[in-house]
C-alpha cells in the first residue's frame, strides 16, 4: 500500500507581513515566578470589635449609602448599633489604619448613625428561620444577656429572660444616664430583640423568686447577672447617711427614683461610673468633685467621658485618697483625703499611689458617692459555683464547672464593657448550639474567630469558617495611601455646652447625614476588595478582568507574568504574593 | 471620562513587554480613550518590538510598523491618504518613544508639528534607548546609569525639554501625562483627539528592568515623578497657554530616586544638585504657568 | 495635445494624468523643478492631491509609503543624495510590496559636489527591489510614469523612473500629453486589497522571524521575475492605446550588426547618430538602449546579443573596485549564454561630462579594432 504523501501545510503568506491573528497563542503566564492572587483579610477593626462586628463591611455598605445593608451587616453579630454608638469605648477606632494617615474613620459615630437610620425606615431584625425545639434559660438582661437571647433566638431556640429589676436592660439602662444613652432608643432596640419571640420575665430574680433547681427544665442556662455589689471604701465613716455607692446611687436616678447628691459631693474614684455619677449628680443641682487617688493619665474612664465631665466645669481632684469621712450628728461634713505619689508599677500594670505622710487635707462636701468598682454576687448561683470571688471561671467556651450552665458578661473575668459583654453573649449562644447540636463547641468557635484578640463572628460560625477572608490581619504597611486624600475627621454635633447640664437631655447628637456619609467613605476598607478597579486599569498584560456578577476580578493565569503591580496599588492590600506557579 | 468606564480593549494579552513595563498600560489607556477608529504608526522601539510577530500582533487596531526615524513623517502620510480618500474620522496615532521622538526622529517630528499635521504623536518616554538595550538617550536624566553612560560616566546633561521643543512649533496642543493619573491622561487624549492640528503628547513610562527597579513599583515611580516635580503634569495650548494640572505637595526627589538602580552610582553631592535642578526648573515652569489646578 | 516641455514637466504631466493623491518630496537638483510644478498643480486645482512639504527624502518616502499603505495612490521624485538619504525607505517601500512609483533624476553622488548627470546614484541602488526604468527623451519619461503605476499596482512592488540629470530633467522637447480619459482607461483607480483601514485591522510590518523572512523574500523575487514579462505587456498594451511603445530595450539597426553598443539614458542619443556614421561606413553595427534594468531583462538581452560577436557597453556609472554596472550584470546574465559575445566595457559621463559623438567614436573604435577586451574597463575623458 502506497503511503500517502504528507504535504506540510504553508501558512498563508501574504505578500507583504501583516498580522492577520491576535498574540494570545503566546501564554506569557509561564513567566512567572509570584503569583499575585485575591485574597481578602481580616481589618484591624474586625479583629478589635470585642462584639464581633463585620465593621469593615458595614462601612463599605455605608460608603455606598445603604445604610440599611450596613445595619444588616452589624445586626448579623449585634443586635445593639444605636446602643453601642452612644456607649461603646471604640476600640476599633484605636485600631483604625486610617489613624497612621490623618485620623481614624469615624466607626463609633457611624454605628450610631446606622442604627438610627435603620430605625427610622422601620427595620427590624428578620424572624428566626426555623423554630428549635430546645430552650435557654438566662439569668440578667444587661448587654450579655440580650446578646445571646437575640443570637439563639435568631437560631430558632426558645429563650426565657430572667431579670431581677423591674425593666429589662441591666447597666444599659440602670448604669448608664439618659444623657448617654437615652431610655427611648435602648427600649427600641430591646423591644427589636424580644420581637424574635423572646419570654422576658422582669421583676424575676433567679435564687429567690425562682430556684435554681427549676432551671433543671431549660437545656442550657446562660448567666450574665453583671456585677452589681460596689466594693466598700474601707474608710470610717463610710456608713454614715449621705454615703452612697455609685451603683446604687445611678440605679435610683435611671429608675426615675428620688435621690438626693446633696449640695457638694464627693465622687470617689475614675471610672465610668464614677464621671457617669458627678455628672448626674450635677444635673440634680449638687457640685461634684471628683477624688481620684492616680492622675488624669490614668483613669479608666474612657477618655471622651472624662473631657465631657471637665468641659461640663466638674472638678477633679488627683493623687488624693480618702482616709476617713467626716461627720457630724450622723451626717457627712466632710472627706478626709491623703495626697499621693505615684510609685513604681503595680500588679495591675499601673504605677502604685503611695501616700504622702502627714498630707492629709479635708474637703467640705455633705455627700459623698464611692465608685471605685464593683464585683458580681454569686449568692444565687448553684453551690458548685457559689464559692468564687471576683470571678466566675469559665472555660474556653464560656462554660462553667457546671454541665449546661454558661457564663458570660461582668460576671466572668474580662474587660467591663458593653462591647465585651455583647461578645461573650454571642459566644454562649454559639457554644450552647454547638452543644445541643451535638457538635464540638471549641471547634465551632474556632472557626467563628475574627482574628486574633478573641472576637467571634456569627456569620462565620454559621458558615464553618469559610467566608473566604484570610485570617491575618491587614496591617497599615500593607495598605497603598496615594489613593486617599487627607481628609479632616467630622466631628460629632453636641448639645450647646448650655443647654447640658440642666436636664438629662442626649448630650451628643451624632453625626449629620453629610458628615456620616463623608466618614463612611473615608473608611480605607482595608483587606476587602471593594471594586475600585485598579488591578484592572494598570494590568499590563490584560490579564486581569472585573466578574460580570459584580463580586470581584478575576486573574487570568495564562497570561499574568507576575510583575505584582496590582498588589502594590490595590489600596486596601487585598492581593498577595504566592512565590510559586 | 473615567479610566473605570473604559472597557473596550484594543491589545490583547500575550504580548512580549517585559513584566511591568508602563509602555503597555500607556498605550492600552490611550487606545481605549480614542477608540476603534484609530490607526497607529509606530516607529522601532520597544512597541514596535512587540507589535508582532508574524503572523500575530497584540494590537487589534490597524496599525502601521515605520523605520525608525519616520514616525513623525509617515503619520503625516497615513492622514494625507485618509482626506484624500474622503476618511476624516478615523484618528492617526503616531506612536513613538524616545529615541524616535527626541533623537534619530526628532527632524520628522519637527517638520510634522511645523506643519501642523492633523494628528495625535504620543512619545512615552522610558529615559533610555531601552529596545536595543538600554542606552542612552538625550531623554536620559542627569547621572543616570545607561550601557553607555557606565558608573564611571554617567549622563552628564540634563534632559531634553521636549515639551518646551513641540511647544515652540506652537502645535494647538501639547501635554505631558503619566499613567499614575489616569483619569487626566484619558482627558487629555480625548482633547487631543478633538482638536485640530498636530498634538503632542507626552508619556512618562517607567522600565523596571532599565531603570533597574524591582516590577511591581512601575505605577508608584510614575506618581511619584509627578510628585516630586520630576516629572509635572501640565498642558500647552497653542505654544503659549500653559495650564499646570496638578500641584504637588513637595516630596523630596530622593524617594523618586531611590527605589531606582540606575541612580545607585551618584557621587557625593549629587543628590543635592538633582534637587535642586528639579527645583529651578520647577520654578521656570511656574513662570509660564497661566493657569493652576483649584 | 502638444506642447514643447522638459523632461521634468513631462514627468508632472504624467503624475497628473496619473491621478496621484498623494505626494511627498524634498527639492533637490536636478529634480525641482518637478516639485515646484506639482505644487502649483496641487494649488490651482489641476491635480487635487495632498502635497506634504517634507523636510527630507527620508521622510518624503516614509510618508508617501505610508499614504500607499493606506490606499492612496502616491508619488515622489529625487535625486543622487535623496536617493541615498532615503535608502532605508527604499527597502521597507519593496518589503512591504507598496506600489510606489518615483521619479529620480540621475545624478552624480559626491563627494565631491556634483550637481550634474551620472547614473551610479540609482544603479548603485539596484539591490532595494524597486524596478528601474531608464527613458530617454521626455515623452519617454511622461509615457513611463503612466505604465510605472499599471506595473506597480499589479505586482505590488515600486518603480523607479529614471530621467538623466540636466541632460533630459531640463532640456526641451515637444510632449504629446494624452488625454485624461484615454489614461483612465489604460490606469484604473487604485484598489489595493490589503490596505490599512479601521474597517479591517491588521498590524502591517510586523516582525518575520527567521523561518519565515526568506519566504517574504523569495515570493517578492518571483513577483520580480515576473515584472519582465508584465513590463513588455503594459508597454505593448500602452503601444496599443496611445501609438507609441518603447519596450524592455529600444534595439536601432540591431538585426544584422555584428558589434553592438549597450548604454542607457541620454547618451544613446548621441549614440543613434554615431552608428548611422558608422553604418554609412559599411560597418555593421547597432545600438541597444537598455530601458528596463531592474529587474535585469537577461533572456531578452541573451536573445538579443548571443548572436553578436561583441558588445561595447557604455556605463555612466561606476562600482568603484568592480567596474561599470551594466558592464557587470550584463556579463552576468551573458554567463548563461550559449553564444557570448565580447564584452567591451567603458565608463564615460561621470559627474556631468558630456558624452560627445567623439565619445562614442572612441568606443566604438577600441570594440571594432581590438579582438579581446582589455580586462579592465576603459576610462573616456579622464584628465590628467
Amino acid at each position: 500500500m502506497k503511503k500517502k504523501k504528507q504535504v506540510k501545510k504553508r501558512p498563508f503568506l501574504p505578500p507583504m507581513s501583516f498580522s492577520y491573528e491576535g498574540s494570545q497563542a503566546s501564554k506569557t503566564g509561564t513567566w512567572r515566578y509570584l503569583t499575585p492572587a485575591y485574597l481578602n483579610k481580616l481589618a484591624p477593626c474586625n479583629e478589635s470589635c470585642p462584639a464581633g462586628e463585620d465593621v469593615e463591611a458595614a462601612m463599605v455598605l455605608a460608603g455606598q449609602e445603604d445604610y440599611l445593608g450596613a445595619w444588616e451587616k452589624i445586626t448579623q453579630e449585634n443586635p445593639l448599633p444605636r446602643v453601642c454608638g452612644r456607649v461603646c469605648f471604640h476600640p476599633c477606632e484605636a485600631a483604625c489604619n486610617r489613624k497612621e494617615f490623618d485620623e481614624a474613620t469615624s466607626i463609633n459615630a457611624l454605628e450610631r448613625f446606622v442604627g438610627d437610620q435603620a430605625f427610622q425606615s422601620g427595620k427590624r431584625p428578620p424572624p428566626p428561620q426555623e423554630k428549635k425545639r430546645e430552650k435557654v434559660a438566662i439569668i440578667g438582661s444587661g448587654p450579655a444577656g440580650l446578646s445571646c437571647a437575640y443570637h439563639l433566638s435568631s437560631l430558632g431556640y426558645g429563650v426565657t429572660l430572667f431579670e431581677a429589676q423591674p425593666k429589662l436592660g441591666g447597666v444599659l439602662r440602670y448604669g448608664i444616664p439618659s444623657y448617654r444613652l437615652p431610655k427611648d432608643i435602648l427600649d427600641q432596640e430591646i423591644d427589636n430583640i424580644l420581637s424574635l419571640g423572646v419570654e422576658a420575665k422582669t421583676g424575676v430574680r433567679v435564687g429567690k423568686d425562682v430556684r435554681w433547681a427549676e432551671l433543671k427544665n431549660f437545656d442550657a442556662v446562660f448567666v450574665a447577672a453583671g456585677a452589681w455589689k460596689s466594693l466598700p471604701l474601707k474608710v470610717p465613716g463610710e456608713d454614715a447617711k449621705g454615703v452612697m455607692s455609685g451603683l446604687e446611687f445611678l440605679q435610683r436616678v435611671n429608675s426615675g427614683q428620688p435621690v438626693d447628691p446633696g449640695q457638694r459631693v464627693a465622687i470617689i474614684g475614675g471610672g465610668n461610673t464614677a464621671m457617669d455619677a458627678a455628672r448626674s449628680a450635677l444635673r440634680l443641682g449638687a457640685k461634684p468633685l471628683i477624688i481620684y487617688r492616680r492622675t488624669r493619665e490614668e483613669m479608666p474612664a474612657w477618655e471622651e467621658e472624662v473631657s465631657e465631665t471637665g468641659e461640663e466645669s466638674i472638678e477633679f481632684i488627683f493623687l488624693s485618697s480618702p482616709v476617713k469621712i467626716v461627720t457630724e450628728n450622723g451626717k457627712v461634713k466632710g472627706v478626709e483625703c491623703i495626697k499621693n505619689l505615684l510609685g513604681p508599677i503595680g500588679k495591675d500594670g499601673r504605677r502604685e499611689p503611695r501616700p504622702i505622710e502627714g498630707s492629709n487635707f479635708t474637703l467640705p462636701v455633705d455627700a459623698v458617692i464611692s465608685a471605685i468598682g464593683e464585683t458580681p454576687d454569686f449568692s444565687f448561683l448553684p453551690e458548685e459555683l457559689r464559692q468564687y470571688t471576683g470571678s466566675l471561671p469559665v472555660d474556653e467556651t464560656g462554660a462553667t464547672g457546671v454541665k449546661g450552665v454558661f457564663a458570660g458578661g461582668d460576671i466572668i473575668a474580662q474587660p467591663r464593657t458593653v462591647a465585651y459583654a455583647i461578645g461573650s453573649g454571642k459566644k454562649a449562644a454559639m457554644a450552647v448550639d454547638a452543644t445541643l447540636r451535638g457538635k464540638n463547641a471549641v471547634e465551632g468557635l474556632r472557626s467563628a474567630r475574627w482574628g486574633e484578640k478573641g472576637s467571634l463572628s456569627m456569620a462565620r460560625y454559621k458558615k464553618g469558617g469559610t467566608d473566604g477572608i484570610a485570617p491575618e490581619v491587614i496591617p497599615f504597611s500593607a495598605l497603598n495611601t496615594a489613593y486617599f486624600k487627607r481628609q479632616v475627621r467630622k466631628r460629632k454635633e453636641k448639645l450647646p455646652l448650655s443647654r447640658r447640664t440642666s436636664g438629662f437631655s442626649e448630650v451628643n447628637l451624632g453625626l449629620s447625614p453629610d458628615s456620616a456619609l463623608y466618614e463612611a467613605k473615608r473608611c480605607f476598607n482595608c483587606g476587602v476588595c471593594n471594586l475600585c478597579h485598579n488591578c484592572f486599569i494598570y494590568c499590563p498584560d490584560l490579564a486581569i478582568s472585573a466578574r460580570p456578577d459584580k463580586q470581584g476580578y478575576d486573574i487570568n493565569y495564562d497570561y499574568c507574568k507576575g510583575c505584582c503591580i496590582c498588589v502594590e496599588e490595590c489600596p486596601r492590600g487585598a492581593i498577595s504574593v504566592e512565590v510559586k506557579k | 471620562m473615567n479610566a473605570k468606564e473604559l472597557l473596550n480593549e484594543y491589545l490583547h494579552s500575550g504580548h512580549g513587554c517585559c513584566p511591568g513595563c508602563a509602555m503597555p498600560i500607556v498605550m492600552r489607556t490611550a487606545f481605549q480613550a480614542l477608540g476603534e477608529r484609530t490607526i497607529a504608526v509606530i516607529t522601532a522601539g520597544c512597541f514596535g518590538t512587540i507589535s508582532g510577530t508574524f503572523p500575530t500582533s497584540p494590537i487589534k487596531l490597524a496599525a502601521y510598523n515605520t523605520p525608525f526615524a519616520s514616525a513623525g513623517a509617515a503619520a503625516s502620510g497615513v492622514r494625507a491618504a485618509l482626506d484624500v480618500l474622503g476618511d476624516t474620522t478615523t484618528t492617526v496615532l503616531a506612536v513613538a518613544g524616545d529615541g524616535g521622538t527626541f533623537d534619530i526622529g526628532i527632524q520628522a517630528v519637527s517638520a510634522a508639528a511645523e506643519r501642523n499635521d492633523d494628528y495625535i504623536y504620543i512619545c512615552y518616554d522610558n529615559e533610555a534607548y531601552m529596545n536595543t538595550g538600554i542606552q542612552r538617550s538625550s531623554a536620559t536624566p542627569w547621572g543616570a546609569w545607561t550601557t553607555t553612560t557606565p558608573p564611571a560616566n554617567l549622563k552628564s546633561q540634563p534632559k531634553k525639554d521636549i515639551v518646551r521643543i513641540m511647544a515652540a512649533h506652537r502645535v494647538p496642543y501639547a501635554a505631558t501625562a503619566s499613567i499614575a493619573y489616569p483619569d487626566d491622561f484619558i482627558r487629555k487624549i480625548r482633547k487631543a483627539k478633538e482638536t485640530r492640528g498636530f498634538k503632542f503628547i507626552y508619556a512618562f513610562s517607567p522600565c523596571p528592568v532599565g531603570w533597574r527597579f524591582s516590577s511591581e513599583l512601575t505605577i508608584r515611580l510614575a506618581r511619584l515623578a509627578v510628585q516630586t516635580k520630576v516629572f509635572p503634569l501640565y498642558e500647552v495650548e497653542d505654544g503659549e497657554r500653559y495650564i499646570l494640572n496638578e500641584e504637588p505637595e513637595g516630596t523630596p526627589v530622593s524617594d523618586y530616586l531611590k527605589p531606582q538602580g540606575r541612580f545607585g552610582f551618584l557621587r557625593e553631592g549629587d543628590l543635592e544638585r538633582i534637587q535642586e535642578n528639579v527645583d529651578r526648573e520647577w520654578q521656570r515652569l511656574m513662570h509660564r504657568m497661566e493657569s493652576r489646578p483649584t | 495635445m502638444r506642447k514643447l516641455m522638459t523632461g521634468n514637466s513631462a514627468v508632472s504631466h504624467g503624475v497628473v494624468l496619473s491621478r496621484a493623491q498623494v505626494i511627498s518630496a524634498y527639492p533637490i537638483t536636478p529634480q525641482t523643478t518637478i516639485v515646484e510644478e506639482l505644487s502649483e498643480m496641487c494649488a490651482d486645482g489641476r491635480l487635487p492631491a495632498k502635497f506634504i512639504r517634507v523636510e527630507s527624502e527620508h521622510s518624503a518616502m516614509a510618508c508617501v509609503a505610508a499614504a500607499a499603505a493606506t490606499g492612496a495612490r502616491v508619488f515622489t521624485a529625487t535625486s543622487s543624495h535623496g536617493l541615498a538619504y532615503m535608502h532605508e525607505m527604499l527597502h521597507w517601500v519593496s518589503g512591504t510590496r507598496l506600489p510606489v512609483v518615483m521619479v529620480n533624476a540621475n545624478r552624480a553622488i559626491g563627494a565631491p559636489w556634483s550637481i550634474w548627470c551620472d547614473q551610479g546614484d540609482s544603479l548603485s541602488q539596484r539591490d532595494t527591489g524597486w524596478l528601474q526604468l531608464y527613458c530617454q527623451s521626455a515623452q519617454e519619461a511622461l509615457d513611463t510614469v503612466i505604465q510605472a503605476y499599471r506595473i506597480a499596482e499589479e505586482i505590488l512592488l515600486p518603480v523607479m523612473v529614471l530621467v538623466d540629470g540636466f541632460f533630459l530633467s531640463h532640456t526641451s522637447e515637444p510632449v504629446d500629453i494624452p488625454d485624461q480619459e484615454a489614461v483612465d482607461r489604460f490606469l484604473p483607480p487604485f484598489h489595493p486589497r490589503y490596505k490599512l483601514t479601521p474597517d479591517d485591522p491588521h498590524t502591517f510590518n510586523i516582525m518575520a522571524d527567521t523561518s519565515l523572512f526568506i519566504s517574504f523574500r523569495h515570493e517578492a523575487q518571483i513577483a520580480m521575475e515576473t515584472a519582465k514579462k508584465l513590463a513588455a505587456r503594459v508597454d505593448r498594451e500602452f503601444k496599443s492605446q496611445f501609438g507609441r511603445g518603447y519596450g524592455l530595450m529600444e534595439k536601432f539597426r540591431c538585426t544584422d550588426a555584428e558589434v553592438v553598443l549597450l548604454t542607457m539614458g541620454t547618451a544613446a542619443g548621441t549614440a543613434r547618430e554615431v552608428i548611422d556614421q558608422y553604418r554609412r561606413q559599411g560597418k555593421k553595427v547597432g545600438l541597444c538602449r537598455l530601458r528596463l534594468f531592474r529587474p535585469f531583462p537577461a533572456e531578452a538581452l541573451i536573445k538579443t546579443l548571443s548572436g553578436m560577436k561583441k558588445v561595447a557597453v557604455l556605463d555612466r556609472d561606476n562600482s568603484l573596485g568592480a567596474g561599470g554596472i551594466v558592464g557587470q550584470e550584463l556579463k552576468a546574465a551573458l554567463f548563461r549564454a550559449p553564444r557570448k559575445p565580447k564584452v567591451f566595457e567603458f565608463i564615460a559621463g561621470l559627474g556631468g561630462k558630456d558624452i560627445t559623438p567623439e565619445t562614442i567614436q572612441k568606443i566604438m573604435e577600441t570594440t571594432l579594432h581590438n579582438a579581446n577586451p582589455n580586462g579592465a574597463p576603459i576610462w573616456l575623458g579622464v584628465e590628467a
